[in-house]
C-alpha cells in the first residue's frame, strides 16, 4: 500500500530506500556504543516496519513514563538511550495503531505496526483547524488521495464522486469546459446559489483552481454544526481541499504522472440515417430525398485524444521545505475544433524561524487556460448540435459548386458550416497567492495570519466569416466580438487557537476575524459588416456596424464585502465525552441597511460509547460513537445591490427629433433584505466492528430553511415592477446517510476493500407567505419546454416537494393518432378537448435514493478499483423524444421510434405536445470507474523509487430503462429532471497512465 | 517562568494590535448603477425623466403578444393558424380566435402589465414634479397636464379591454388598490382629459412628435365617447362629434395623399398622424409585427437581416369583401407570388386560401403588408406605430352622424376618405347614405376546407356597411375587436373557425396572477 500522509500538522515523510552499506555501518556503531556504555544506561536501537515489511520513517517513539522520545529516520530506524527500569516504549504513526513494546533486556528491536482500520487516529480537516477523527462530533466525510476516482477527471469534484454519502455529483454535460454539478443533502433553496463553499488550503476558490493531481485529501463538512463556522458561505456544505505538502526531512523527490485518454459517445439517439429516411418517405409526405447520404453527427464529432502531464518536486527538512508542481493538460473535445488546454504551476514553501516559534508558508497557484469557442464566449454551441440531429440525412455538406449547402427552412442551418465558419478563443488566467504566518509564543497557543489574493482574468474573442449563415442568411457581412472579465478576491484571516490539557480533560479554543472583498468587472463589444474576414476579431474598429451605431458595447463593475468574527471551543473528557460549540457573527454588504449582520451559532456533542467500561467486554465492537449537532448557516443573494434604490439610463425616447436615454429605477428595492437562514439538526453514529474490519457512519438530519430568498410577485399597482427580491418562505429537508466500509479479505497477497454509500432525502416547500407578502395562490410554475411547444414543465406547490413534473397525463391514443388524456375529473378525453386545468403531477425529477458501491482489490502487484453508483425513484422528461418522436414534423429529421405505434395502437398524428408519454423512469445503475494498475517491483531502488502503470475507464456502462442519452441529468434548481434536447452528449473515456517517483 | 510570561504578553500584544486594525465597514460601492441619492435632476433632465412614461408603449403596441395581437386575434380579419414550423404554442392562438381564453391567458395579462407600468411611472413622475424633487420653473403645469393625459390614455385602453380595473393616481399610496367599476373608470378618463385639456399644447411639430398634444387627447376622448354605449350603456354621439370637430377646426392635420405613406418606414412626417409611438430599428427596437406575419422564406424577398417566424395571416372571408378596385387591398395585404430581387426567382406564393386553424401550409393566407418592410429590414423596424390619425377622426364623426340619422352627411365624409384609394376608378369612391345603412358584405359562417358552411352573412348587422368601411380603412391597425363589439358582431357572428360564445367575452378577464396578489380584485363576469 502506498502511503502518503500529509496533513500540515503532522510530520511524516515518504518511505525511502535504504542502502545496505549504511545500514551495516550503523549497526556496528550502535553495537560498539552499546558495549562501551555499560549497565547504567543502555542503547536501544530499532526499526519500525509496516505489515508489508516496508520501513516507516517519521514514526514517533516515546519511552513510557519519561519524557524521552525519538523519531525514526528516513530508513525507519531509531536509537534511544534507556536508563534502568525504562522498559516499555510506545510507537505511534498516523494511520497505524499505536503499539506498546516491552524492550526489557533487549538492545535492538523490530516493531511491526498494524493498520488502524478504524481510522480513529486519522486527521480530519474541520473549519479553521484539524481534529482527530475520533474526536469529531459533526458530520464530516474525509476522502484521501488513494481513494480518489482514478483516470481522466475534469476537476476536484469528480475525484470524490460516489464516495461521500449525501453529496451527489453529476456531470450532466460531457463538455470538457463545463464543471460538475454538486448538491448536498437535497434542495434547500429556491433562488439562492446551491454551490458549496470550496476552500483550497483555507482560501476560497473554485473546483478548477487546483489540478486534481495536486490534491492530497478532500474533507466535506456536511451538516450545520460543522459548517456554521463559515456563516453565510457554508449553507450548501463546505468542501475543503488540502493540497499535497511536505512535512519534515525528505530526500528530494520527483513524481511524474501522465495519462492519455480517448473518448467515445456513450450513447447515440437513433435518428434516421439516409437509408431509413428513404424507407419512410411513404409514411411522411413532407420528406424530401436530396440524393446524398450524410451522418451529420458523425461529421461534427471525432474521437478525441487527450493527455495530461504532472510533475511534482519536493524536498527540504523540518525547518524549510517546499513542494512545486507543474501540470499540463491538453483535452480534445468531442466536437470538432473544441478543446481545453491548461498549464498550471503550484509552489508551496514552508519555513520555520525563531527556534520553531514562527512558521511561515507561501503558496501560489498560477493557472493558464485557453480553449476554442464555438459560441460567442462559450465552448459548446448547442445550436450546432441540434442542427446536426435534425438535418435531413439525405442532404449533402457541399452543393455542386463546392459551397456549403444551406436550405431555407425555419431555424435550419448546415452544422458543419456553422462550426467551420466560426472561430473563437477564450484565455483565462488565475493567479492565487497566499501567505500564512503562525506565531507560537508558548506551546499550544498559536496566532495565525492568512493573507490571500486571487485574481482572475479572462479574455474572449469570437468571429464568424462571411460564409457563415449570419451573413448568408442575416446579412451581417462578417461578425466579431470581444469580451473580458476581471475578478479580484482579497482575503485576510486572523485566528488564534489555544489548547490545554488538565487531568483527563482537553480543552481547545479558537477565535478569529475574517475580511473578504470581491470585485467583478466585465466588458463586451460586438461589431459586424467587416471589409474582410482576415481580421477575425483582432481589429474591431474595422466593422461598419459600430460607426452606424448598431453594434453593442457594454461594461459593468460590482463589488461586495464579507466581514466576520468567529469563535469555537471544544472539550474532550477522557476521550469519552466530547463537546463543541461555535459562533460566527457575520456581515455582508449585500444585505439591506437594516440587516447587515447575522449570527450563526452551532453546538455539537459526542459520546464514545466504546470507551466506556461497560463496553470493554463486548469485543466485536471496536468503536461506537454517538454524536448530535445543531447549527445555523445562511445564504446571501447573488446580486450585490438588491436592497438599494438605484436608477439606470436605458430605453431611448424621441425628444425633439433626438433619441435620448430615459432614466428610471431599475428594481423594487428592499432595505429589509437579509440572509436566508438554514437550521439543521444532525444525529449520527460512527461504528467499527472486528478491529475495524467493518466500519461506517449513519447520519440522520433535518434542515429547515427560513427567510428563503425569492423574487416575489407583487401587485402592480402599487409597485413599479412586478417582482421584488425578499425573504419569505420556508423549506424543509430531512434525510438519512449511510456509509459502510469493510475489508472482507486481508491476506499478504490479496486484499479487498469495499464501501457502500447510501442516502435519501425528502424535500418539502412549507410556505411562501409571511405577514408582508401573501400568496393566495399556493403554487407557481417553473421550467420551460422551449419553442414551439411553449409550455412550463414543473410545478412548485406549497406543501409538496420541488421537482414535480406538471403536464397532461396521456393514457391512450385514438385510432386517428390523437392523444387521449385524463382530465381533471378523471375522464379520458382527446387532447383537443383539454384545458390547461387538466394538467397533473406526472412524476418527480429528484431521486429518492442514491447508492454508491466502491471496491478496491489488491493482488500482489496488481490493483483493481471498481466504482459504481446509482439513483432510484425519479423521472426524467425526455426532450429529445418529445420533439423528435413525432412523424408529423417533416421538415426535421426524427427518431426511428417516431414510427412505432403509441401504446401499441396507432401512430401519432397530433402536433408536438408535452404529455406524460415522454416522462420516463430514470432509475439507473452506473458502472462508472474501473482502474487496473500494476506496480513494478524494482530491483534497484537507486534511481526509480516507484513505478506504476494503469488503465482505467470512466462512465463505462449504465444499466437503465431510460431511453435517452444518460439518466444523470440536471438535478439542481427548480426544474430537476429536464433532459434538454441540445444537451452535450456524455462520453465514455478510456485512459492509460503512468506514475513514476524518482 | 518569566520567559513564558513574557511570551504570553508578547503574543497578546500582537493579537490585540491586529484585531484593533480590523475593519467592519460594509457599505456598498456601486459602479454600474446610479444610486437614487446621487441623482440630482435639473430642468435639462426632464425629457430623460418623463421618457419611461412613453417608452413602455413600444413593447405594448407592436411587441410580442402586445396590444396589436390582443385587438386583432379575437377579431374577424386576422388569424394565427398552426403551421408546419409551429405556432400551435399550447393552443394560445386557438383560444384567442375561439374566445375560449381563461384568466391565465397571457395576452390580456401582458397588456395589463404594460398599462399599469405606464400608469405607475406617470404617477411617480407627477409626484416627483409636484413635490419639487424635480425642480421645474416654466412649463410645470403643462408638463403635469401632459402626464395626466398620458395616464388617462392608458386608462382608456384598460377601460376598453378589462373594464373593471383599479384606479390608482397617487404614487405615495402603497395600499392594495380597490377595484373600480367600468363606469367609474370611464368617468375618471373623461374627467382627467377634460381637466388637462386647456393646458395641453396645440403645437404639432418635431418637438411634440410622439408626445401627447391637445389633439391626441381630443382624439382619445372622441374614441372613448364613440364607445360610450359599450362602456356605460349611454351613447355619447354628440360629444364625440364635438371633439372631432375641434380637431378638424384646428386644421393641423390632413389626409395623406397616398395611403401607403402613412405607414412607411419614415412616416414621422406624415400630416395625417395625430399620435404615434416612435420606433427605431437599432435605438428603439420592439417592432415585431413583420416577424410574426412573414413566412421565413420572405427573408429573401426583402433581403432581411433576420429570418421571420411567420405566422399570422388574413382570414379569407375578409379578403372576399374588398372591391376589386380598392387600392387598399394591395396596400394592406402581401399577396401572390413573391420574387427574389437579386435573381428574380420565385420565393413563395401567398395564396388567399387558408385550410383551417389546426394546420395551414406555410404559404397560405395573405400577410400584413400595411407597414412598409424596407429592403434590408432587420428584426425590428423603424416605422412608427400609428395610434390616432386624421382619417380616424373623420370616420368617428361620420359614424356618429350615421347613428344620429344624418347618413347623408356621413356618406360625404366617407367618400372623402375613400377617394385616395380608388384612383383607378374614382366613381367607386363615392358612397351614398343609403348604402351606409345597408348590412355588411362579410360572408359570416363557419369555414371547412375553404368552404363557408353554416352561412350567416352580414346583412343583418345594423350599419354593417359602415363596419366594412372601417375594416377596409383600418385593417391591421389594432382596433378591429373594439369595432366588432360596438357593432354587436363580436359575440353573435361566426367567422373562419370561430363560433359565437357570449357577450361577457367582450371584456377580458382580470389576470389570475393579479387576483392572486390582490384580494381586493374580483374577477369579471363569466370567468
Amino acid at each position: 500500500m502506498k502511503r502518503e500522509c500529509n496533513s500540515k500538522q503532522v510530520m511524516c515523510a515518504r518511505k525511502g530506500a535504504g542502502i545496505h552499506l549504511r545500514r551495516s555501518l550503523m549497526s556496528l556503531l550502535v553495537l560498539f556504543l552499546a558495549i562501551s556504555l555499560h549497565a547504567q544506561t543502555r542503547q536501544l536501537s530499532g526499526v519500525v516496519k509496516d505489515p508489508a515489511g516496508e520501513t516507516v520513517p517519521g514514526a514517533a517513539i516515546r519511552v513510557l513514563n519519561t519524557t524521552k522520545g525519538a523519531a525514526t529516520d528516513v530508513d525507519g530506524r531509531f536509537v534511544l538511550t534507556l536508563a534502568q527500569g525504562e522498559n516499555v516504549i510506545q510507537v505511534s504513526y498516523v494511520g497505524m495503531k499505536t503499539q506498546d513494546v516491552n524492550v526489557q533486556g533487549k538492545s535492538s528491536v523490530e516493531v511491526v505496526l498494524q493498520y488502524d482500520m478504524l481510522g480513529m487516529e486519522e486527521i480530519v480537516v474541520v473549519g479553521y483547524g484539524v481534529q482527530k477523527k475520533g474526536d469529531v462530533t459533526s458530520s464530516i466525510s474525509s476522502v484521501k488521495a488513494d481513494a480518489f476516482v482514478k483516470g481522466a477527471v475534469k476537476d476536484a469534484a469528480q475525484l470524490i464522486q460516489g464516495k461521500v454519502a449525501g453529496l451527489t455529483i453529476s456531470n450532466p454535460s460531457g463538455d470538457p469546459t463545463s464543471n460538475a454539478q454538486i448538491m448536498l443533502r437535497g434542495i434547500t433553496t429556491l433562488s439562492a446559489s446551491t454551490e458549496p463553499l470550496i476552500l483550497i488550503d483555507g482560501v476560497p476558490g473554485s473546483l478548477s483552481t487546483v489540478a486534481p493531481e495536486d490534491i492530497e485529501s478532500i474533507d466535506v463538512l456536511k451538516d450545520g454544526s460543522a459548517a456554521a463556522i463559515y456563516g453565510t458561505r457554508g449553507t450548501n456544505g463546505v468542501i475543503i481541499i488540502t493540497t499535497k505538502g511536505v512535512g519534515q526531512d525528505i530526500k528530494p523527490t520527483v513524481e511524474y504522472n501522465a495519462y492519455a485518454t480517448v473518448q467515445t459517445i456513450a450513447r447515440k439517439m437513433p435518428f434516421l440515417n439516409a437509408e431509413q429516411y428513404r424507407e419512410h418517405m411513404a409514411d411522411v409526405p413532407g420528406f424530401v430525398d436530396l440524393g446524398s447520404s450524410t451522418d451529420w453527427v458523425d461529421e461534427i464529432t471525432r474521437t478525441p485524444v487527450s493527455m495530461n502531464h504532472n510533475l511534482t518536486m519536493k524536498g527540504g527538512n523540518t525547518n524549510s521545505n517546499y513542494t512545486a508542481s507543474v501540470n499540463y493538460r491538453y483535452w480534445e473535445g468531442l466536437f470538432i475544433r473544441s478543446d481545453n488546454k491548461q498549464a498550471s504551476g503550484r509552489i508551496g514553501i514552508n519555513h520555520t524561524a525563531l527556534d520553531g516559534m514562527l512558521k511561515m508558508s507561501f503558496n501560489s497557484i498560477i493557472r493558464d487556460r485557453n480553449y476554442w469557442t464555438g459560441g460567442d464566449g462559450y465552448s459548446f454551441n448547442s445550436y450546432v448540435y441540434r442542427q446536426a440531429i435534425i438535418r435531413n440525412p439525405t442532404d449533402a455538406i457541399y452543393d455542386e459548386n463546392g459551397v456549403w449547402q444551406e436550405r431555407n427552412t425555419y431555424f435550419y442551418d448546415n452544422p458543419v458550416a456553422y462550426i467551420m465558419e466560426s472561430d473563437g478563443q477564450n484565455n483565462e488566467r488565475e493567479i492565487q497567492m497566499n501567505g500564512k504566518v503562525t506565531l507560537t509564543p508558548v506551546k499550544r497557543w498559536n496566532i495565525n495570519l492568512l493573507l490571500s489574493n486571487n485574481t482572475y482574468n479572462q479574455t474572449r474573442g469570437f468571429s464568424q466569416t462571411k460564409k457563415h449563415v449570419s451573413t448568408t442568411k442575416s446579412g451581417r457581412n462578417g461578425y466579431a466580438s470581444r469580451g473580458t472579465s476581471a475578478n479580484q478576491s482579497k482575503l485576510l484571516e486572523l485566528t488564534t487557537d489555544y489548547a490545554h490539557t488538565f487531568g483527563k480533560s482537553n480543552v481547545s479554543l479558537m477565535g478569529g476575524y475574517s475580511y473578504q472583498n470581491n470585485i467583478f468587472e466585465g466588458f463586451y463589444m460586438t461589431n459586424w459588416d467587416f471589409p474582410t474576414d482576415f481580421y477575425s476579431y483582432n481589429r474591431m474598429q474595422s466593422g461598419d456596424a459600430l460607426t452606424r451605431g448598431e453594434a453593442t458595447m457594454n461594461s459593468s463593475k460590482s463589488e461586495n464585502t464579507l466581514i466576520a468574527f468567529f469563535a469555537r471551543g471544544s472539550y474532550n473528557f477522557d476521550d469519552k465525552y466530547l463537546l463543541m460549540a461555535s459562533l460566527r457573527h457575520e456581515g455582508s454588504s449585500k444585505f439591506g441597511a437594516n440587516h447587515k449582520w447575522g449570527t450563526f451559532p452551532a453546538v455539537s456533542a459526542g459520546w464514545r460509547i466504546s470507551r466506556e467500561a461497560f463496553m470493554s467486554d463486548i469485543n466485536f465492537i471496536s468503536d461506537l460513537k454517538l454524536r448530535a449537532g445543531f447549527g445555523i448557516t445562511g445564504t446571501a443573494p447573488g446580486n450585490s445591490y438588491m436592497s438599494l434604490i438605484s436608477l439606470n439610463y436605458g430605453s431611448r425616447f424621441l425628444s425633439n427629433g433626438v433619441w435620448i436615454q430615459g432614466v428610471e429605477p431599475n428594481r423594487n428595492p428592499n432595505p429589509d433584505l437579509r440572509w436566508e437562514k438554514k437550521e439543521e439538526i444532525n444525529v449520527g453514529l460512527d461504528f467499527g466492528f472486528f478491529e475495524g474490519r467493518i466500519n461506517g457512519t449513519v447520519d440522520f438530519y433535518r434542515r429547515r430553511t427560513n427567510d428563503m430568498l425569492w423574487d416575489y410577485q407583487v401587485p402592480t399597482p402599487p409597485y413599479l415592477y412586478s417582482s421584488i427580491t425578499s425573504n419569505v418562505g420556508v423549506m424543509d429537508n430531512h434525510g438519512l446517510e449511510v456509509l459502510v466500509q469493510g475489508t472482507p479479505v486481508v491476506r499478504p497477497d490479496f486484499n479487498w476493500m469495499t464501501g457502500i454509500t447510501y442516502s435519501t432525502n425528502k424535500n418539502k416547500l412549507v410556505s411562501l407567505s409571511n405577514d408582508q407578502f401573501q400568496t393566495t395562490n399556493d403554487f407557481f410554475y417553473s421550467g420551460h419546454t422551449g419553442e414551439p411547444i411553449q409550455q412550463t414543465t414543473h410545478i412548485v406547490k406549497i406543501g409538496d416537494q420541488i421537482g414535480n413534473f406538471y403536464g397532461w397525463k396521456s393514457v391512450d391514443i385514438t385510432d386517428a393518432g390523437i392523444w387521449i388524456i385524463e382530465n381533471a375529473d378523471g375522464e379520458h378525453v382527446p387532447i383537443t378537448e383539454s384545458t390547461q386545468d387538466d394538467r397533473k403531477v406526472l412524476g418527480n425529477g429528484l431521486p429518492k435514493h442514491y447508492l454508491g458501491w466502491n471496491n478496491s482489490f489488491r493482488y500482489k502487484n496488481f490493483d483493481l478499483e471498481l466504482n459504481m453508483r446509482g439513483a432510484f425513484g425519479f423521472q426524467i422528461l425526455n426532450f429529445q423524444r418529445m420533439y423528435y418522436e413525432n412523424p408529423r414534423i417533416y421538415q426535421y429529421n426524427m427518431l426511428e421510434s417516431a414510427f412505432d405505434k403509441v401504446y401499441g395502437k396507432a401512430r401519432l398524428t397530433y402536433d408536438l405536445a408535452y404529455v406524460s408519454y415522454y416522462v420516463e423512469d430514470g432509475d439507473y445503475w452506473k458502472i462508472d470507474n474501473m482502474t487496473l494498475g500494476y506496480t513494478f517491483k524494482l530491483p534497484n531502488r537507486n534511481y526509480v523509487k516507484n513505478a506504476r502503470v494503469y488503465a482505467s475507464g470512466l462512465n463505462l456502462y449504465t444499466l437503465t430503462g431510460y431511453k435517452g442519452i444518460d439518466p444523470e441529468v440536471n438535478r439542481i434548481g427548480l426544474n430537476p429532471g429536464n433532459d434538454e434536447r441540445d444537451k452535450y452528449p456524455t462520453t465514455r473515456t478510456f485512459t492509460l497512465g503512468v506514475n513514476l517517483t524518482f | 517562568m518569566k520567559k513564558q510570561f513574557n511570551k504570553y504578553i508578547g503574543g497578546l500584544v500582537i493579537l490585540v494590535a491586529l484585531v484593533a486594525g480590523s475593519c467592519t465597514d460594509l457599505s456598498e460601492t456601486v459602479y454600474s448603477e446610479l444610486l437614487a441619492e446621487q441623482f440630482v435632476p435639473s430642468e435639462k433632465d426632464i425629457p430623460a425623466i418623463i421618457a419611461p412614461v412613453y417608452t413602455g408603449m413600444r413593447g405594448m403596441m407592436a411587441g410580442w403578444q402586445g396590444m396589436f395581437d390582443l385587438q386583432e386575434e379575437p377579431a374577424d380579419q386576422i388569424v394565427t393558424p398552426a403551421r408546419p414550423n409551429g405556432w400551435y404554442d399550447g393552443g394560445t392562438y386557438h383560444r384567442m380566435h375561439e374566445h375560449t381564453w381563461t384568466p391565465t391567458q397571457w395576452q390580456p395579462q401582458n397588456l395589463w402589465n404594460n398599462c399599469y407600468r405606464g400608469i405607475n411611472t406617470a404617477n411617480r413622475v407627477i409626484y416627483q414634479i409636484e413635490s419639487g424633487e424635480i425642480p421645474m420653473e416654466a412649463g410645470k403645469e403643462n408638463l403635469l397636464a401632459e402626464l395626466r393625459a398620458v395616464r388617462a390614455y392608458y386608462y382608456s385602453v384598460l377601460l376598453d379591454t378589462h373594464g373593471n380595473v383599479p384606479i390608482v393616481d397617487d404614487y405615495k399610496d402603497v395600499e392594495l388598490p380597490e377595484q373600480a367599476t367600468r363606469q367609474q373608470v370611464y368617468d375618471f378618463v373623461v374627467s382627467e382629459f377634460t381637466a388637462a385639456m386647456p393646458l395641453l399644447t396645440e403645437t404639432v411639430d418635431k418637438t411634440t412628435y410622439g408626445r401627447f398634444t391637445k389633439w391626441a387627447a381630443k382624439a382619445t376622448l372622441a374614441r372613448v365617447y364613440l364607445n360610450a354605449e359599450v362602456y356605460t350603456g349611454t351613447p355619447q354621439w354628440a360629444l364625440c362629434i364635438s371633439e372631432c370637430n375641434d380637431i378638424i377646426a384646428g386644421t393641423k392635420f390632413q389626409l395623406d395623399t397616398y395611403y401607403r405613406d402613412i405607414f412607411k418606414t419614415a412616416n414621422e412626417n406624415s400630416k395625417e398622424i395625430i399620435f404615434a409611438v416612435p420606433y427605431d430599428e437599432t435605438k428603439a427596437t420592439g417592432w415585431q409585427i413583420h416577424m410574426k406575419t412573414l413566412d421565413p422564406l420572405s427573408r429573401l424577398v426583402f433581403k432581411m437581416e433576420a429570418q421571420p417566424w411567420g405566422g399570422n395571416c388574413a382570414v379569407p372571408q375578409w379578403i372576399d369583401t374588398y372591391d376589386a378596385d380598392d387600392q387598399r387591398l394591395k396596400d394592406t395585404w402581401i399577396q401572390g407570388p413573391q420574387y427574389n430581387p437579386d435573381n428574380g426567382n420565385l420565393v413563395i406564393d401567398y395564396v388567399k386560401f387558408v385550410k383551417d386553424i389546426d394546420l395551414a401550409a406555410s404559404n397560405q393566407g395573405y400577410r400584413i403588408g400595411k407597414y412598409e418592410i424596407k429592403i434590408g429590414a432587420k428584426a425590428a423596424l423603424s416605422n412608427d406605430y400609428v395610434v390616432f390619425r386624421y382619417a380616424d377622426v373623420l370616420m368617428m364623426k361620420a359614424e356618429c352622424l350615421l347613428r344620429t340619422g344624418h347618413e347623408g352627411d356621413a356618406a360625404l365624409i366617407v367618400s372623402d376618405v375613400r377617394a385616395r384609394s380608388f384612383r383607378a376608378n374614382p366613381a367607386k369612391a363615392t358612397v351614398t347614405g343609403a348604402q351606409l345603412l345597408e348590412g355588411s358584405s362579410y360572408n359570416y359562417g363557419y369555414v371547412v376546407n375553404g368552404v363557408v358552411t353554416e352561412a350567416e352573412g352580414g346583412a343583418d348587422i345594423q350599419y354593417g356597411r359602415f363596419l366594412d368601411e372601417l375594416g377596409w380603412e383600418f385593417a391591421a391597425e389594432g382596433r378591429r375587436r373594439t369595432d366588432l363589439i360596438r357593432f354587436g358582431v363580436f359575440h353573435t357572428k361566426t367567422w373562419f373557425n370561430h363560433r359565437p360564445t357570449s357577450i361577457e367575452k367582450a371584456l377580458f378577464p382580470i389576470p389570475q396572477a393579479e387576483i392572486n396578489k390582490n384580494p381586493n380584485l374580483d374577477q369579471n363576469p363569466s370567468y
